[in-house]
Formats: C-alpha cells, structure tokens, sequence
C-alpha cells in the first residue's frame, strides 16, 4: 500500500482491524489528495525500488501466519493511584480527552448503572473501527470520566446505537481528514429531566448535560471504538466540536411540531438526531422579516451538502406567523441557496460554475434553538439528500428510560448552578 | 473496593474488549515482477489514480514483460468483499499475481 507518510500507522490500524495485520505499507511524500502532477510524480519515482522490493521481498513467518489479536481483556481494577494518578495514568494510556477524567471507581460505576434498566453485561451496539463491545458497563465508566450523571445513561445509550446506524456513515465520519465532530439534537421531555439547555448559550460550556453527554460520547468512540486522534481519527485540523456539541431543541418556544415529531416519533417519546458537520457558523438577517431571516440562513452556509440549522425562536415565531412551515423554509433554502465554484476552479467532477447547495430538503434540519437575541447560525457536513452518493442521512433514535426514571430524575435534578449576584 | 478515604481510588478500565476476528496472512510474493500481473486498486480519493499511474509507467520501464490490471472502488470505507462488487473483486484478485493500493491520502 503506498500512503502518504502522515497515514502510515492509519494503514495499519485500518489493515488489522480487518483482520490483515500484516499488510506491507509504504510511506510516500505525495501532498494528500494532490491534483498537481508534478508533485505526484516526484513523490512516486522516489518509492518506486521500494514498491518493488515490497512486492518481492518473502514473507516473514508474522506475515504469513499472524499472531492472536490483542482482545482488550484486561483485569478488572486497571490501576490504582491518588487523583492525580489516576489521571496521569489515563491520560498516558490514551484513554483521556486532554482534561481530567472522574475517577471511575467500582461506587462511581455502580452509581451510574441505576441510570438504565439493561445489565452491565448487555452489549448495546459495538463501535467502529475497532468493533468495540460497547457494553453497558463500558458506556458508565466512560460516562463516570466524563462527569456524567446517571441521567444521561439513556441518552448515551440511544446515542451510541445512533451513531452506529450505518446511515450516519459514521464508519467515516469519525475518522475522516474532515475533522467530523458528532452534533447531537435531544427532543421530548428529558430535557427538562435533564436540564439540557436549549436556550441561552446552549452550545456554550457551562450546562453538565450539553457538556458531560457530548464528551463522554467522545470518551466511548475513543475508548470503545478505538478511534484515536491522529492513529485511525484522522482529522487534518480537529474540531473542538469533538469535546462536546450537545442542544436540546427549544420546543417551549418553537412555533413548529418538535424536530423528532416531524421526523415520524411521537410528540410524546424522547428521542437523539445525530449528524457530522465539521463546521459552525452565526450571522444576523439584514432584515429581520420573513426573506430576511431566509436569506440570512442561506447566507450563512458555505458550499452546501448538509445542513443543521439552528433557528432562534423568534425568527421561527415571525416565520410562522407570516405562514411559513417548517418544510416550506427548507424548499425555499433549496431552491434559492446557490454557490460558485469560482473562475478555472471546476469541481473534481469537471462542474464548474453556479450550482445548487442542496439537492433537496432531506439535506438539512432545522432545529428551534437559542435565546434572545437575532444570530441564526447552522453547521454544515458532507453528503447528505437524495442525490448524495455518500449515502449518509441525519438518524434519529428513540431514547427509552428505565422504570425507576421518575426517582433517578429527582435525585438528580436539582443538579444546576446557582450563580451570585453581583 | 476503593478506598477513597485514603485518597486512593482503584478504577475500571475504560478500554472495550472485542471478538477475536479471523486474522489473514498475507498473498505470498513474486521473485520477480516480469511476467507477472500487478494489480492496482484505487479508491475513490482522487489522488489514487494518477498516483497508481506513475506506479504503472515506472513499473513497466522496469519489467516490460509485466502486464497490469486496474480494480476501481469507489465505496468509501467500506471492504470491497461488503459490496455490489464482491463477485468482481474477487475475480480480479485471482486474477493477478501480486497488488499496490494507493489510498489517494
């Protein structure tokens, strides 16, 4: 395999997750993705006697015959220290996020199992690449480093399941040079359970649920799916969005049937929508009528493909009030929102010119989120719609809550800050 | 138990376990390359093709005997034994004595 010397090891984690450990890689200096011929020719002629020893050199007895595969067993208790320890100890195993982790004591564990009713044992999906057995146990202690509460089990498990339906396209999302970053969308009345902000600031940290869920999701695609920055994830730039980019829709304030309703659950069920945008973007209409308030949407994407918008209430409520859908504000979006490729720069396809952003209303969302105020904002992936040929979609899944639900949420519900006046 | 009173805390590891899979050995090798078919797969990415060009010319002045044989994947992530194409694939790779993949990255 020739790679380029940045994906070196990501060939090889690639190789052995599916079971051909002993693949030959060859690490080549060809800019990535590079359309210029020059620099593809000097970077292949400078390999090329090593091409042909690859293919000529015999087979060592690992090659032909690899040996087991490192499973992950491990004793249970992994290691015990003070906090600093532990936390070091985490950190240079590989298993942290570059902030300190809560302890995951057997108590602390214990303490979030009561927020799910499935047995510590029960698998709930296993996670790409590594095919990780995203056990119930495994999501809690990920969740417990995280700072989680056992509220947020239910979520994390529905979220877990979500970003595994092969039509996030997770598989590459997660890994890809795009820098993806997993944005959650929670609908129904585990908000309020929950204390997710959908209002003011909601994407700012300071809530334990927007901050806590989006990161121990982080934690469980690194530490159960094995997907580790700059080893299989990788992301040329990153994306902070990977800490954490959890909101819950402002259905109180919104003029329009919750996200998940108009997605085919009931008004009644709790439910998580997930997709990757790599990017975020917030503008203000140049008028705040009706055309205004669109074309400040349309306005804020760049390039196209997919798109979660992220609509203020009461831009949604002026909309509504003049008429607008939902569904009617999206097929306007398609049919106005146009991008250029700009002069001698064609598309990898050969399109060059002005063309649509959207192929139709099933590349985007929009979600009634924020506070007061008048920024419209809205983050943007790849693919997406009937004409992707990616394949990938917005998934939603329902949340279910265990029978003790009602305790658990007044045991933890009083969990938010009280800040002084000053 | 932890014994947190003490400072101490004894943890659980947060590392997945998975199934063992099946692990492959790798196609043998060739002494030589001339006379023989070298395969080359690309990917979708758009660097793969002229990059597994330049394999192809540079291989050739070498071993003008060889011959070559292209394989196209355009699904991204995703084994080309999980496709439509599993049946061709398959085929191809009979067909050909040893392969280089360039990924485009």
């Amino acid at each position: 395999m020739l790679a380029n010397y940045g994906f070196v090891t990501d060939s090889y984690s690639a190789a052995s997750g599916k079971g051909m450990p002993g693949i030959r890689s060859i690490s080549e200096k060809v800019p990535c993705e590079s359309t210029v011929a020059a620099d593809i020719e000097a970077g292949v002629t400078e390999v090329i006697d090593e091409i042909i020893e690859t293919l000529t050199r015999p087979l060592t007895d690992q090659e032909k015959s690899p040996p087991p595969m490192d499973t992950g067993e491990t004793s249970r208790i992994i290691f015990k220290g003070n906090l600093g320890e532990v936390n070091r100890f985490f950190y240079q195993r590989g298993w942290a996020d570059g902030l300190p982790v809560v302890p995951p004591t057997e108590e602390a564990v214990a303490e979030m199992l009561t927020g799910t009713d499935f047995p510590p044992d029960h698998v709930v999906t296993k996670i790409i690449p590594r095919m990780g057995k995203a056990t119930v146990e495994k999501i809690a202690i990920n969740a417990v480093m995280a700072g989680a509460l056992p509220t947020y089990m239910p979520v994390l498990i529905a979220a877990a399941q979500a970003i595994m339906d092969p039509k996030t396209r997770f598989d590459t999302f997660e890994v890809s040079t795009g820098s993806w970053a997993p944005f959650y969308i929670l609908n129904g009345s585990i908000r309020k359970a929950i204390n997710i902000n959908c209002s003011s600031g909601a994407l700012s940290p300071g809530d334990i649920a927007n901050a806590a869920i989006g990161r121990a999701m982080g934690l469980i695609v690194k530490n159960i799916g094995g997907a580790r920055k700059a080893v299989e994830d990788m992301g040329v730039l990153g994306n902070p969005g990977k800490y954490t980019l959890v909101i819950g829709e402002n259905e109180e304030e919104s003029p329009w049937e919750p996200l998940h309703v108009s997605r085919g659950y009931r008004k009644e069920d709790n439910a998580v929508t997930v997709f990757f945008p790599n990017s975020f973007s917030q503008t203000i209409p140049m008028q705040t009528d009706d055309k205004g308030i669109i074309q400040a949407m349309i306005n804020n994407v760049r390039g196209g493909g997919m798109a979660g918008f992220l609509l203020i209430p009461a831009h949604a409520r002026y909309l509504a009030n003049e008429g607008w859908t939902r569904k009617q504000v999206m097929e306007y979006i398609v049919e106005n929102a146009v991008t250029t490729t700009g002069p001698g720069v064609p598309l990898p396809s050969g399109e060059e010119g002005v063309r649509k952003m959207f192929s139709d209303t099933g590349s985007m969302i929009i979600v009634v989120a924020g506070g007061p105020g008048v920024f419209t904002g809205v983050l943007t992936s790849a693919g997406g719609g009937a004409m992707s040929g990616f394949g990938n979609d917005f998934v939603t899944r329902k949340i279910e809550l265990p029978a003790n639900w009602d305790k658990l949420v007044a045991k933890y519900k009083n969990v938010v800050p009280t800040y002084a006046k000053y | 138990m932890s014994n947190v009173a003490n400072g101490q805390y004894e943890v659980l590891s947060p590392w997945a376990v998975v199934d063992p899979i099946t692990l492959r050995g790798s196609a043998p090798r060739v002494d030589d390359l001339n006379g023989k078919t070298i395969g080359l797969f690309k990917n979708f990415k758009r660097a793969a093709r002229p990059v597994l060009e330049v394999v192809e010319r540079e291989l050739q002045k070498k071993y003008p005997t060889a011959k070559f044989s292209w394989f196209e994947s355009n699904a991204a992530n995703v084994l080309e034994t999980e496709t439509e194409n599993k049946e061709k694939f398959e085929e191809w790779a009979k067909s050909i004595d040893v392969a280089v993949t360039a990924v485009g990255d």
